[in-house]
């Protein structure tokens, strides 16, 4: 298979990529998930605070660079992940979907999405857009950054981060 | 129908038995309403409060706005620099004056009679001030109400609205030393980041400060995250580390075994460029602090805790953490990270990197905390009026106590020294057996 030229890259097939995501998220396949990166990739989540500042200069939920992408998944594997044993059971809805062209024959893909994440009784909802920097591979969409900004003021009451959002 | 007797705290909240060698905590102090209103008049609006570090607002007229004991708060430094802590709440009806999270202004307006006010307190402006019989007397009478007391430790910012509480020094005591030592790490001194980690868990206050003062729960708690240090070449262990009891409910861990110190402590995940950095900063805290102070400040983790709000994260980097009781089974929590003011790019990189990669509830580490207080949340109800049952057991390093040596981190004994002090305070009620130490271990020497 040739790679395909990102200029090329239609906002379905980006849609695809995004809801295939979510499917493999919702159902827990972190090995799949990470077969979703690019080496070298980060995973991010500013603060609630956030205005622009690059996470090397800032505090952050997450800051993750391609080692940290990987310990994460060995962790949310293990039964010892407490937080996440059993499992939060997350449903996701993404809309809104963007397209830019970004720098170094990349993609710049914004969308909204609403991640609900069922535990112990309670339901929590997460809310805000991605903004991610897909670049295109020999085996389809890759993301180089995977972005995740939340709207909220702050963490609601029982919401937590332990799951990939 | 509920009588008003289940609304009383049934038992006394602390049981110690010098025969047994037990130490037990009723769970009535992480879920009645009751504790948590007594808890309010007898620490929160009694003692000092961390509000926030000075250099969240470095510049004149920069303002935070922050809920401390239920009270929103405007912390923020005037025209002049001076740091003040206002009650945001308009003199006039009440209303919130300052609507805005953060930013910097010289004057708070409220938007319901467009009242004004100065940064440091007067009033700027009122509407249509003339049918006021005595204009001098309401512009003196509706300054804005300040928290009664705040004083500034090595720029942390404490308040207390009892306007006879002892000076903070005295308050601190030892734990001063500890925050100094932060301080002392860089020549540039520390400051705090924009990225505040704002979130709330479903647990009682208490229960977070134990599991900062609880070395035991280190290895089966963060079971993965030490695998991760262990893969990444560092030997994780829980030997010869202890816990203080600092007086005053504050209490310190002091660790040597549970991670390196970036810019002091190198280990291998941290990267060879950093290893020369560190090397360099290692030696320059040498000469700057001499041998034995650079021993103190570099080659040892320390949580501090400083009752009853503050967590100081000493660790692979640095970490404030205050905690705001909400509802007996809810508290916010607010984290900073602290850095050096002057760092090298990349080795700030890593540190921010390193510290949210443990700390906060994104990382591969606090959310096994936060599942914990609130599994002990829950799990409690289980015993709820169930008796000699609904008791916590922190009895471990009893013995400790009666010999008088030092209690282990991997033992209950800051726990144990926080909840004396939190029944002092409260006057929960004490119930002892037995012959109970004179004395128990207080402070820490530094030779």
């Amino acid at each position: 298979m040739t790679q395909t030229d990102i200029r090329t890259v239609t906002r379905s097939e980006v849609e695809d990529f995004l809801y295939a995501e979510a499917e493999i998220l919702d159902s827990w396949n972190y090995d799949g998930w990470l077969a979703l990166f690019e080496e070298g990739a980060r995973y991010e989540i500013p603060t609630t605070d956030y205005r622009g500042w690059s996470l090397h200069t800032g505090g952050s939920f997450v800051d993750d660079d391609y080692d940290l992408i990987q310990a994460r998944v060995k962790r949310l594997k293990s039964r010892k992940a407490h937080a996440e044993n059993p499992h939060s059971r997350t449903h996701r809805m993404i809309s809104n979907v963007r397209l830019a062209p970004g720098e170094d024959d990349t993609l710049v893909v914004k969308a909204n999405f609403i991640v609900s994440r069922a535990r112990d009784g309670h339901f929590d909802s997460y809310m805000g857009r991605y903004e991610h920097v897909l670049v295109s591979g020999s085996d389809g969409l890759k993301f180089r950054l995977r972005r995740t900004l939340l709207v909220h003021e702050a963490l609601q009451l029982g919401a937590r981060l332990s799951f990939i959002l | 129908m509920p009588d008003e007797a289940s609304e009383r705290v049934a038992g006394p909240m602390l049981v110690e038995d010098w025969d047994r060698l037990t130490f037990r905590v009723n769970r009535e102090a992480y879920r009645s309403p009751e504790v948590f209103t007594r808890e309010r008049v007898d620490i929160w609006l009694r003692t000092w409060l961390y509000l926030g570090h000075e250099t969240e607002i470095p510049d004149a007229n920069d303002f935070k706005v922050r809920t401390i004991a239920g009270r929103p708060l405007i912390f923020c430094r005037d025209s002049e620099g001076e740091v003040h802590a206002w009650l945001n709440s308009c003199p006039h009806r009440g209303t919130v004056l300052c609507r805005e999270t953060e930013g910097s202004q010289r004057r708070f307006q409220c938007f319901y009679h467009a009242w004004t006010f100065n940064n440091d307190g007067t009033v700027a402006a009122i509407p249509d001030d003339e049918a006021y019989a005595d204009l001098d007397a309401l512009r003196k009478n509706m300054m804005l109400r300040s928290v009664p007391r705040l004083e500034i430790h090595e720029g942390y910012v404490f308040i207390s609205f009892n306007p006879d509480v002892p000076p903070l020094l005295e308050h601190l005591g030892e734990a001063a030393e500890y925050m100094t030592m932060i301080e002392e790490q860089h020549a540039s001194g520390v400051t705090t980041l924009p990225g505040v980690q704002l979130y709330s868990v479903r647990g009682n206050w208490k229960l977070a400060v134990e599991n900062a003062m609880d070395g035991y729960h280190f290895s089966p708690t963060h079971n993965t995250f030490v695998g991760y240090l262990r893969e990444n070449g560092f030997a994780v262990t829980d030997d010869n580390q202890y816990a203080y009891n600092l007086g005053n409910g504050h209490s310190l861990l002091v660790l040597t075994g549970h991670g390196g110190r970036i810019s002091m402590i190198w280990e291998p995940r941290f990267g060879e460029a950093e290893k020369q950095r560190t090397e360099e900063h290692r030696a320059e805290m040498v000469e700057r602090l001499g041998e034995k102070r650079a021993h103190y400040v570099a080659d040892e983790s320390h949580i501090l805790f400083v009752f009853p709000n503050l967590l100081l994260f000493d660790i692979e980097g640095l970490s404030i953490r205050q905690i705001e009781p909400v509802a007996p089974g809810h508290t916010d929590v607010r984290a900073w990270q602290l850095v050096p003011r002057e760092e090298d790019p990349e080795s700030r990189a890593l540190r921010m990197k390193t510290v949210v990669s443990f700390v906060g509830p994104g990382g591969l580490a606090t959310p096994d905390d936060i599942e914990a207080y609130e599994a002990v949340q829950r799990g409690i109800e289980a015993t709820r009026g169930a008796g000699e049952l609904d008791f916590s057991d922190m009895s471990r390093g009893l013995a400790d106590e009666v010999k008088g040596t030092q209690g282990r981190s991997i033992d209950e004994g800051a726990m144990r020294g926080f909840w004396r002090h939190w029944e002092q305070v409260l006057g929960a009620g004490l119930e002892v057996t037995g012959d109970r130490p004179a004395s128990f271990l207080e402070g820490r020497e530094m030779p």
